[in-house]
């Protein structure tokens, strides 16, 4: 039920918004469209505020050391609860980097380099980019940054 | 392809005409329609640093250690064939990377490359400051151990920055050229991996990061609200922008122009420069004062006087209390400077670069309050030209004397006019040029250029605060000089005696001090060569 009213409200929501974006912005407020957009978040943080502080107000408060301990799908904890993570990861993740900037580009380049008036000099062109990428490895290959010590 | 899909045809003359017709069709309808074609030439001066760095960062891979000075080397030749590469542009009329739906295309309006006259001066300033950085750091590599390859890849990537930003015309390839400056910087700095090194990279990169994201939320708005990219059909677009967008479109030229004022440092906007010049080798301090603040600057110009005309009396205002406080608080600190602090020479020579990139801001204002006549901003050009030969010369005295007394305090100058009188007249002449006292003659006609150009644009309050400022800043730069020709101090000269005998200066070293000395000695000697950019029509 809650799943097919949803829906419904934001529809009539978006529908509220645009008809108060009309009116005001007729009236020179730009601005003024955003309201509804204020009083969405005003509405957002009312309804958590009201849910927490109604929660607080009604639970049993009986605390055992058991209950106080950090939940951990229901096995008690081992060890503690902050993790470090090797300052070595940052060279994959600039390694990363390159191989996702290289593909943000190659794909809508793949979609047109084989349509009419791109032709040869395309192709040239996204193979010296590569290039410069493979620089990129190139070096961090030779400074040994690709070796797992 | 249309061509296997010709029709058959019974003559023996038909098919030759018809192949023709169709080949030539494909010839202008197809190929290289959708490819632009650049203008090599135009590109050269940015291009050749930026190949240059990728270069010597592959050659670094493969050179053995004792060899790494050949990368020096080879990066003061590639700058100066990319300086060699300004030469057949003189003419400043090549543009390059056109759009032609852009309006008005008769001028360069579309064009994202031109290679102007005003981006002609500033790629002088750029790729001369970058060479004569490189020759100051040929030592400073070897001595202080830096990475050779990793220092020099990153000192080019910078300079082709630079050479590029007073090219481009349009906002995405100023913020794109802008950063290719600043994030080599960043490493450029923190390369000496000292805590002090560390700090400044850190103050640096923070403070330059905030200016980006500033920069680059003013400059969406301005898109916006302008719908175009290009600096001058911008200022076309913002004159016709509805009226809903008119305040978007000023917070956009306010934020934009606060985060070019982060990067030349003008007051407020500059407490991480101190730190980061004294913590940084001295060449990369060197490099900061003139390429970057050049490149910052010339940011500014084409984005005010070429995008922001229609707000030109908001940021004319704007840029001149900028200006007044960049200089005040400059020299005010500057004042402050005790001479027995450590890396005090330095530290003068930051804070005397705040106070002139006051100067420099001068004409920038003046040219949002109607000037009449020719452009102010051939006052801005000229001074820049003669503060970068002249801050350089200083810099190169302060790295020759900062090898043999590694605290580098003021102190340290006392009496070198008896130990390298070379250097303290190398010193002394720059200090003048930068007060603006004879015999340091350019540096007066620099500062005249800048105070006609303040009092033709009406703002005879600036003009007045400058002259104050001038007043006020011949205590610091004679008292220095002063120091230069005082006797030595006896009871080290005495302890020491003969043993204590400075070591030969490098010969690059040498040269560089020697160049820059002779460059201000042959501007004094005939300022016309610099002022004729003041009455040139840079755009």
């Amino acid at each position: 039920m809650e799943a097919t009213q949803a829906p419904r409200t934001v529809g009539r929501l978006a529908q509220w918004a645009a008809a108060s974006a009309d009116g005001p912005a007729r009236d020179g407020g730009y601005f003024d469209a955003y309201a509804a957009v204020g009083l969405l978040a005003v509405v957002g943080v009312l309804f958590v505020t009201v849910a927490f502080t109604a929660n607080r107000l009604m639970r049993p408060v009986v605390p055992t050391p058991e209950k106080l301990l950090a939940y951990e799908c229901g096995v008690d904890p081992v060890g503690e609860g902050w993790a470090q993570t090797h300052i070595r990861y940052y060279v994959y993740a600039f390694l990363y980097v390159i191989f996702a900037v290289d593909a943000i580009y190659l794909f809508p380049w793949a979609t047109v380099f084989a349509a009419p008036g791109y032709g040869a000099g395309t192709l040239v062109e996204m193979f010296v980019f590569i290039g410069f990428l493979a620089v990129g490895l190139l070096y961090a290959w030779k400074k040994g940054v690709l070796a797992w010590t | 392809m249309p061509l296997p899909s010709l029709p058959a045809t019974p003559t023996p003359g038909q098919p030759a005409m018809t192949e023709t017709l169709s080949l030539t069709d494909l010839a202008v309808s197809h190929a290289g329609a959708l490819i632009q074609s650049v203008d090599w030439t135009a590109i050269a001066p940015p291009l050749v640093a930026a190949v240059a760095a990728l270069a010597v960062l592959v050659a670094d891979l493969f050179v053995p250690a004792r060899r790494k000075q050949l990368l020096g080397w080879g990066t003061v030749a590639a700058l100066a064939l990319a300086l060699l590469a300004l030469v057949p542009l003189r003419h400043g009329d090549r543009a390059t990377f056109c759009l032609k739906t852009v309006a008005g295309t008769t001028d360069n309006a579309g064009c994202s490359y031109v290679a102007d006259h005003f981006a002609l001066v500033f790629q002088l300033i750029a790729l001369g400051g970058a060479l004569l950085t490189a020759l100051l750091s040929l030592h400073t590599v070897d001595e202080e151990r830096l990475p050779g390859g990793e220092y020099w890849f990153l000192l080019l990537s910078s300079a082709a920055g630079a050479a590029l930003l007073p090219a481009s015309r349009d906002l995405a390839t100023l913020v794109v050229a802008l950063e290719t400056v600043s994030l080599p910087a960043f490493a450029l700095v923190g390369l000496r991996r000292d805590r002090l090194g560390g700090e400044a990279a850190l103050k640096f990169f923070l403070s330059s990061v905030t200016a980006t994201a500033v920069m680059l939320l003013g400059v969406g708005f301005l898109y916006a609200a302008g719908g175009t990219l290009h600096l001058t059909a911008l200022a076309d677009g913002l004159d016709r922008a509805p009226a809903q967008l008119r305040h978007l479109a000023e917070a956009g030229a306010a934020l934009t122009l606060v985060g070019f004022a982060f990067k030349v440092a003008a007051v407020p906007f500059h407490f991480w420069l101190p730190d980061t010049y004294t913590g940084a080798p001295v060449p990369v301090a060197a490099y900061l004062s003139v390429v970057s603040k050049a490149a910052g600057l010339a940011g500014i110009a084409l984005v005010t006087t070429l995008a922001l005309r229609p707000y030109a009396p908001t940021w004319g205002l704007l840029l001149a209390v900028l200006a007044a406080a960049t200089m005040t608080a400059g020299n005010t600190a500057a004042l402050r400077q005790r001479p027995d602090a450590p890396r005090g020479a330095v530290r003068l020579l930051a804070w005397s670069s705040v106070a002139q990139a006051g100067y420099l801001l001068v004409p920038l204002a003046a040219a949002g309050y109607g000037h009449s006549g020719s452009s102010p901003l051939g006052a801005t050009a000229a001074y820049a030209l003669v503060y970068a030969v002249v801050n350089l010369g200083a810099f190169a005295v302060v790295a020759a004397v900062g090898r043999t007394a590694p605290g580098n305090r003021l102190d340290d100058y006392r009496g070198l006019f008896s130990r390298r009188p070379g250097a303290a007249l190398a010193l002394a002449f720059a200090l003048l040029c930068l007060a603006g006292l004879p015999p340091g003659v350019v540096g007066v006609f620099a500062k005249v250029v800048v105070f006609r150009a303040a009092i033709d644009g009406g703002l005879g309050w600036l003009a007045v605060v400058m002259a104050a400022n001038v007043v006020v800043a011949l205590y610091y730069y004679l008292a220095w000089t002063a120091r230069l020709f005082a006797p030595a101090p006896a009871p080290e000269a005495g302890a020491e005696g003969a043993a204590a005998r400075p070591p030969r200066t490098p010969a690059p070293l040498a040269a560089a001090v020697a160049l820059t000395a002779a460059a201000a000695v042959v501007l004094s000697a005939a300022p016309q060569l610099v002022l004729r950019v003041v009455d040139a029509a840079l755009f």
